[in-house]
């Protein structure tokens, strides 16, 4: 079935090989910088997040794909959909600025902020493990914006970790077997 | 028409090879050219390649053009070009993976330097490689250098560019519009520059640039499968113009 690819294979020489293979490696170089150009440019650690729970309906939905940006000089406002990751946890919540408390502390603007998700009946401070409210350096960022139903291959990818390695590997072979 | 210079007191006062520049007779310095070597067995599988895409095309002309050039008795490929797009590239890659390693096991505050200096490494790089891409290595697709001995030795150095011109129409005239005007089907058009000289390019003994067009469908059939005798046959005769001295 693959006889003719395996054929172009065995006719490459090592520094077709290597150009090739420059092709694959060379893409997924260019991807991984953009990301942290586009990490450094937003100031947030992961400007991209998926929605994984339905605590901000009807706002966020599972599956939705958001966009995060985090200015050091910014201040949230009450309203604000925030991002933020607690210390004792890996997973970041999505979920909406209930109070702030702006204050200063050696010549730093310091906020503290609680939160709640939409679609839950209480706020936040039972996820806070122990702190009473959120300091500015647990945020990721603020939403900017969002697109329906997209984070569902991620979240499809991560539920089957076989869709990612056949995925990944099927674009190996594609590039190693075309030249442009 | 070779000469001979075994004459004494004949030998003409004619043009001498040294100073042949543009067409002159084939001098008996002159090394032999692709054409004068026997066509080898085809070593290769039949090539054949999917004749509606025009890079398939392109490349596998590139391919038989490099075989038939690199060939024993021939010129000798140098890889430089290759070898810089692949050093620039590999680096690039291995900056890129350093950084995002980086940035993997560092928090991000903390690793915002490191990953802005990566960043910048690796603009600097591909910028470079793109400039070294467009501006010097252009459409070269072959470089070829070959050292003979005969009484003295001479170096040749040949370069080859090609690129395809893309189907063409030819121009409608204004009175008249024949039903038999056919598109141009897609062309390999290769062009090559060629000089000769004495050892360590003392001086020069002759230089030729030379190009040719010719539609794709000369070289492969329907299938796809190229014909590489024909191939080989009018590649050799363009070096051969070239070798001559000739300039088109």
């Amino acid at each position: 079935m693959f006889s003719r690819e395996l054929k172009a294979l065995r006719r490459l020489d090592p520094r077709q090989f290597l150009l090739q293979a420059l092709n694959y490696a060379g893409g997924m170089a260019t991807t991984l910088m953009f990301w942290h150009a586009l990490c450094l440019a937003t100031n947030c650690e992961s400007p991209v997040v998926v929605v994984l729970s339905g605590s901000m309906e009807p706002a966020f939905y599972r599956g939705d794909l958001i966009f995060l940006t985090n200015p050091a000089s910014e201040r949230y406002h009450i309203g604000d959909i925030t991002v933020y990751k607690v210390p004792s946890q890996d997973i970041p919540i999505v979920h909406r600025v209930l109070e702030t408390h702006d204050f200063f502390d050696s010549g730093v603007d310091q906020q503290l902020l609680l939160t709640k998700g939409d679609n839950n009946p209480v706020d936040d401070t039972q996820l806070y493990g122990g702190l009473e409210y959120l300091e500015r350096k647990h945020i990721v960022g603020k939403v900017r914006g969002f697109l329906p139903y997209i984070g569902y291959v991620t979240i499809a990818m991560n539920d089957f970790p076989r869709l990612k390695y056949a995925l990944l590997g099927g674009l190996g072979l594609l590039g190693l077997l075309q030249r442009e | 028409m070779a000469r001979k210079k075994t004459n004494g007191p004949e030998i003409s006062t004619a043009v001498s090879p040294e100073d042949s520049a543009s067409a002159s007779p084939p001098s008996p310095d002159r090394p032999l050219g692709p054409l004068s070597l026997p066509p080898l067995p085809p070593t290769h599988d039949i090539v054949k390649v999917n004749t509606m895409n025009a890079v398939e095309l392109k490349n596998a002309c590139n391919d038989a053009l490099k075989r038939y050039l690199s060939r024993p008795g021939l010129f000798k490929q140098s890889y430089q070009h290759t070898d810089v797009r692949l050093a620039l590239g590999w680096l690039s890659v291995f900056v890129a993976g350093g950084t995002g390693l980086y940035g993997y096991k560092v928090e991000f505050e903390q690793s915002k330097p490191v990953v802005w200096v990566g960043l910048i490494l690796y603009m600097l790089l591909t910028f470079t490689q793109t400039l070294y891409a467009y501006f010097i290595e252009g459409d070269i697709v072959f470089v070829g250098k070959r050292k003979t001995f005969s009484k003295r030795i001479i170096t040749e150095r040949i370069t080859l560019t090609s690129r395809t011109c893309p189907v063409s129409f030819p121009p409608k005239s204004a009175t008249v519009s024949k039903p038999t005007d056919k598109s141009i089907p897609p062309q390999y058009a290769l062009a090559l520059s060629y000089v000769r000289s004495t050892s360590a390019n003392k001086s020069l003994l002759a230089k030729g640039k030379t190009q040719a067009v010719a539609p794709y469908s000369q070289f492969f059939d329907a299938d796809g499968k190229m014909d590489v005798a024909v191939f080989e046959r009018w590649v050799g005769e363009l070096v051969e113009e070239g070798m001559d001295g000739k300039d088109k």
